[in-house]
């Protein structure tokens, strides 16, 4: 996909591309699947983006992945509602949008539970799925893998065991992915391909976290 | 002699259950079994046929109505125990199928496929549309479908074959291979294993193929038309036939475009060797490796 081009669509979608330039794009779009998608993906964060504008979350989950991944500050974008992003950027913001799906996840496992029971609250103290020490770097994420893992926690004993032990070990298997990618990115930081790495295995460790919260709502 | 008496305890509470409901076109078949095996094959009778061998302690229900034929068993006060369904069905009807510790099994569908299971494998033949494949615990293998493919694992293989469409297939501990794909989109990624696509490369296409710990084969045909991007961090590339960079940002990052390059090819391997070859090379390949590697064992074993 033409760098040009992927620069252009966030002004296409906020109808700031000159009319002379639109046909040209849409042409190009027609033939172009990488740039539908890329244009779908932005529609889906300026979707979010204006619905966080209308309804503030508790807890903005951008800022810190922004801050993380490289991105220049969200609130002015919002602020005019124009929203323009490069493909690393479009990584990093794939990564909110799970954590924003995770964290409604989450809310809604969380509202179907009555309390902790004491042996509940001894596996919150002791989360049996945990990936502690990851993170640092980005506490909002770290906070977003946390409370999936105390769904995780307070749901084991509906889990089978060997279900337990399959979702840590490729748990840590990602994790083991994340920190050697967060250490090639520090060795060589402006890699475009590690960042997009970074972000896909948080993105896929976000997912499986999810997924096995999921599986905690149903019997095994 | 205790063996026996239990064999025949089980006979005394095993129970069958038979019937056939008639559907109309269009409807669909959803199934949800907690543990045991569904097995659905195809006729050309306008209806479904529904055995399931399971405890009599177990019910069996069935709602039938002009859009869906919904099957669930029940266990008195609690889940089901092992309930094996055989489910003969027509063959452009709709599938949904569930279940935790279930094997589910799918043969000469012309329908819309949803299969989900937690500790068990899935196994497809056929399917058009829309078909999506989990497992958490399980390979899941796919043949002869044509459509939309969504293919998902966590902790095994993932397995494609003779398939049309657009397809996706994702695991994070297992190997993938998708081999005689006829694609313009195609996606696979895991994080340990190794991704095998031996498939067509059509111009404006989009593919791409990642893993983080293992190696990428790939198949371009002579003749494509396709821009190559290829990262990796600790891995090497080669390929069958000789190719000219076009850009190259260090040893590891570089590209190169073969024919017009419209169609757009990512290859990423963080710690693994990418390998990109004609169609067909790729399995000699493949068998070259575990000569090699038997041929390696054996040397380490006389050592």
């Amino acid at each position: 996909m033409s760098d040009n081009w992927t620069n252009r669509l966030s002004e296409y979608l906020d109808g700031d591309l000159p009319a002379s330039e639109r046909p040209a794009l849409e042409v190009h779009l027609q033939g172009c699947g990488d740039c539908r998608a890329t244009l779908q993906q932005l529609r889906r964060v300026v979707a979010r983006a204006q619905g966080l504008d209308d309804s503030p979350p508790a807890a903005d989950l951008w800022p810190a992945i922004a801050q993380h991944m490289g991105v220049v500050s969200l609130d002015a974008r919002r602020a005019r509602r124009r929203l323009s992003f490069t493909v690393p950027q479009l990584a990093a913001a794939a990564v909110a949008l799970v954590l924003l799906s995770g964290g409604s996840a989450w809310l809604a496992l969380r509202g179907r539970s009555t309390g902790p029971t004491p042996q509940q609250a001894v596996m919150d103290r002791n989360p049996v799925i945990t990936t502690a020490g990851t993170y640092e770097a980005n506490p909002r994420y770290a906070a977003a893998v946390a409370d999936l893992e105390r769904v995780l926690a307070r749901g084991r004993s509906r889990l089978d065991t060997a279900t337990v032990r399959v979702i840590e070990k490729n748990l840590g298997i990602i994790d083991r992915a994340i920190r050697d990618a967060q250490s090639a990115l520090a060795a060589d930081p402006a890699n475009s391909y590690l960042n997009q790495h970074l972000a896909q295995e948080m993105r896929r460790k976000l997912e499986l976290l999810r997924q096995a919260a999921t599986l905690t709502g149903t019997r095994t | 002699m205790l063996t026996t008496l239990a064999t025949l305890a089980g006979l005394a509470l095993a129970q069958q259950t038979d019937t056939t409901v008639p559907v109309r076109a269009g409807a669909r078949l959803e199934v949800n079994n907690f543990g045991g095996d569904i097995t659905v094959k195809t006729w050309s009778k306008s209806a479904v046929r529904i055995a399931a061998s399971h405890s009599s302690r177990d019910h069996i229900t069935i709602e039938a109505s002009d859009q869906v034929v919904r099957v669930k068993s029940e266990g008195r006060g609690g889940p089901s125990h092992v309930v094996d369904y055989d489910f003969t069905v027509p063959a452009a009807m709709a599938l949904s199928l569930s279940g935790v510790y279930t094997d589910i099994s799918v043969e000469g569908s012309e329908g819309e496929i949803t299969a989900e299971t937690v500790q068990g494998t899935v196994k497809v033949s056929g399917g058009a549309g829309n078909v999506s494949l989990k497992s958490v615990q399980g390979d899941v293998t796919l043949e002869k479908a044509h459509g939309r493919i969504d293919l998902s694992s966590v902790n095994e293989t993932i397995t494609a074959s003779q398939i049309s469409g657009d397809l996706s297939a994702e695991t994070v501990n297992g190997d993938i291979s998708l081999v005689q794909i006829e694609s313009a989109n195609a996606e696979a990624n895991t994080v340990n294993g190794d991704v095998v696509y031996d498939g067509t490369i059509k111009d404006g296409g989009r593919y791409r193929f990642s893993t983080h710990d293992g190696d990428l084969r790939v198949s371009v045909p002579d003749k494509s038309n396709v821009s190559v991007s290829v990262s990796t961090f600790n891995g090497d590339f080669s390929a069958c036939f000789p190719i000219q960079l076009t850009s190259s940002k260090t040893k590891h990052r570089f590209g190169f475009t073969i024919g017009s390059g419209s169609a757009r090819l990512e290859v990423e391997s963080f710690d693994g060797d990418i390998r990109l070859c004609r169609p067909g090379q790729l399995s000699k390949d493949k068998e070259r490796d575990k000569d090699h590697d038997q041929d390696h064992d054996q040397d380490q074993e006389e050592e």
